[in-house]
């Protein structure tokens, strides 16, 4: 079994991995074996950050021959170096998995020797956990660009889901921070995998969860707008999954690199955004206008309906789904409770609130049976609804004041 | 006013049900303690099978999906699960039809909530519930769920450790499932019970516990969050939320 050290080590260096979802595959117990996956994914544990544990996160290796800015395993990092071996990964996977700590594995890895070198031994521990252990548990295993293509799609017919990351938004970036890793690296695999589970329809056992991918966010200056766009691309091009965001966290220091973290509510209005493109009906060019960022002040579908008042009021009791979809507060289950609940009796305000409908936004943009109940003065609307993005906070220093506010109160920063 | 008082069981409720068909306004309850107004009276129900049958058989011809939604009514752990059930069953009657779309009605609204409260916990504790490797080879896992959800959650660990044999133990209620491949038996148990654990059991869980704490990103506190999504009422059979010295 593995010991605490190298396990410590080696979850360390992949916990920047946001993805953590285990959703998207219903891989079945065969044969009497040991687990399953869960079309909805299950969560087992959350950790004080707010993320939750689903899969067992953790690199084979953190020894890496790249040297990426933004990497705390980059090659020059001073960090210490841990891997571990193929049957003490699975050994692991097993004992955890059969206390029901976790629901499968999330393989990563640094690049080894080489990303050859490296994708075989990844392949290696997924393919024993399947075949000696007879595991049918869910496994995302995280592609490593530049690895043979053989040897990645020999791969993928044991994963539930396969990810590669983009890391940054735009080839100069990437160009800039990760000089080793190009553009085509990563999309190519990508889009040879889409194509090969696009062929394989028919059988559904080629990667049943898809493909996700992964943007820090914050590191380089793309905005918004070109972030939500290259998403879109993903989405329609590749078919993938989900795309990730990670607020960037600056885990080294380099000249080239930001001092500070990019705040939790971009990354959050970014999935705010996110969520509209794949369940909304919304297209980036309606989200962001080009070259903008999101407003930290209302949520990206409130920020729309600012700008096109022209759309609302929206009749409750008779607008279509795609109408309501479209009405700041009311979300893809409101809209649907909705219209089962109209079917039966015309609908007021007092209704919705018992419905849980959150009014609070939502009643200037609707009418229930022709009666409105919000402002009708869009700069008043705009000041209700803006968030009170949260003051910073200053704070006269003391002896006993925390060494983290000190040195902001020293750099300016927060 | 009466009051009728059930043993708990659906059937239990069904019967009371029946009983109190013309009663428009009682109290249909399973707790033993309760306070009683003036102009209060307790009826205690005999379960029969036969009233709850004829309940039942009207909800086949009505509505066949109810009789589940009920079932999950019942497993709600407050005194007033009965009334909620009560008051949905009575507008299936009223109505003739099923009723569940109606989302705009308080009795509606409130089963459906409830409802939402069961399921969810059973979904919950697919993730939370914790197996511990015990001496003689079986996998034992307590918890203490809100709700009465054993039986709701034992297919799916059937089906997820087909190979090891394993017990679900709901503490408060003194119950467990017992499985092993396809047997499976429910039990009622003592109520403190002891189980002699393996010699890896500790290691593992000390394992897991480091890798929670690794897997935090401190830079990053968010503890409502964690809380929100993870009660702190279940963090008590949960390894990685026990303090570090003092494993169980």
């Amino acid at each position: 079994m593995i010991d605490a050290t190298r396990l410590k080590i080696l979850t360390e260096s992949a916990k920047y991995d946001v993805s953590c979802s285990s959703s998207g595959s219903a891989r079945a117990n065969k044969e009497h074996g040991l687990g399953n996956a869960s079309i909805d994914g299950i969560c087992h544990s959350f950790t004080p950050d707010g993320r939750c544990i689903s899969l067992l996160k953790i690199l084979l290796s953190n020894r890496c021959i790249y040297n990426c800015l933004y990497c705390p395993n980059r090659a020059d990092a001073d960090v210490p170096r841990a891997s571990a071996s193929p049957e003490e990964l699975c050994e692991l996977v097993i004992a955890f998995y059969r206390r029901n700590y976790i629901e499968g594995l999330f393989l990563s890895s640094a690049v080894e020797r080489s990303p050859d070198h490296t994708m075989e031994r990844m392949t290696d521990t997924i393919i024993r956990l399947r075949k000696v252990y007879n595991f049918n548990g869910y496994i995302h295993l995280k592609g490593i660009p530049g690895a043979d293509k053989q040897l990645v799609s020999r791969a993928a017919r044991y994963a539930d889901r396969m990810s590669y990351n983009i890391e940054l938004p735009s080839e100069r970036s990437l160009h800039l921070l990760a000089p080793q890793k190009s553009r085509d690296s990563v999309l190519q695999p990508m889009l040879r995998l889409a194509e090969e589970k696009r062929d394989d329809a028919k059988r559904r056992g080629f990667l049943p969860a898809g493909q996700t991918t992964q943007m820090i966010v914050g590191a380089s200056p793309e905005t918004d707008a070109q972030i939500l766009r290259l998403s879109e691309a993903l989405y329609r091009k590749f078919s993938l999954k989900r795309v990730y965001y990670s607020a960037y966290v600056p885990a080294v220091r380099h000249p080239a690199l930001p001092d500070t973290c990019t705040g939790l509510l971009r990354e959050h209005r970014l999935y705010q955004a996110d969520w509209l493109l794949r369940f909304y009906g919304f297209t980036a060019e309606e989200i962001a206008p080009e070259g903008e960022n999101l407003p930290e002040e209302y949520d990206p579908k409130c920020a729309w309906a600012l700008r096109n008042m022209q759309f609302f009021p929206v009749e409750v009791n008779s607008a279509p789904l795609e109408a309501l979809l479209r009405v700041p507060g009311i979300g893809a289950m409101g809209a649907y409770r909705i219209l089962k609940a109209r079917r039966y009796a015309a609908l007021d305000f007092a209704d919705l609130a018992k419905m849980r409908i959150v009014l609070k936004r939502a009643k200037h943009f609707i009418t229930c049976s022709g009666k409105f109940c919000g402002s009708d003065n869009a700069t008043a609307i705009k000041t209700l609804l803006s968030l009170d993005v949260p003051e910073k906070k200053h704070e006269q220093l003391s002896l006993f004041s925390l060494p983290e506010l000190a040195e902001s109160a020293g750099s300016g920063q927060l | 006013m009466n009051v009728y008082r059930t043993d708990g069981s659906e059937e239990g409720f069904y019967t009371a049900a029946f009983r109190a068909c013309t009663d428009k306004d009682c109290i249909v309850t399973c707790a033993a303690d309760i306070q009683l107004a003036a102009g209060m009276q307790i009826l205690e129900v005999r379960t029969d099978a036969r009233c709850s049958e004829r309940v039942k058989a009207f909800l086949r011809k009505y509505d066949e999906r109810a009789l589940g939604e009920l079932s999950l009514l019942l497993r709600r752990g407050c005194c007033t699960k009965e009334m909620t059930a009560l008051g949905y069953l009575r507008l299936i009657v009223e109505k003739r039809a099923p009723v569940r779309n109606m989302l705009a009605h308080p009795a509606v609204l409130e089963a459906v909530s409830e409802i939402k409260k069961v399921t969810q916990e059973a979904h919950r504790f697919k993730g939370f519930l914790r197996f511990m490797e015990c001496e003689n080879g079986i996998w034992y896992a307590p918890f203490e769920p809100d709700n009465d959800i054993l039986t709701l959650i034992v297919p799916h660990f059937a089906r997820r450790f087909a190979d090891q044999p394993f017990a679900i133990h709901d503490v408060a209620r003194q119950k467990a499932a017992l499985c092993h491949g396809t047997d499976r038996c429910f039990i009622r148990t003592d109520a403190r019970v002891d189980i002699p654990l393996s010699d890896n059991e500790q290691l593992l869980q000390t394992l897991w516990r480091e890798y929670y704490d690794a897997a935090n990103i401190a830079q990053r506190p968010h503890e409502k969050q964690m809380k929100g999504y993870m009660p702190a009422r279940y963090w008590k059979y949960l390894p990685e939320k026990q303090p570090f010295k003092e494993h169980r």
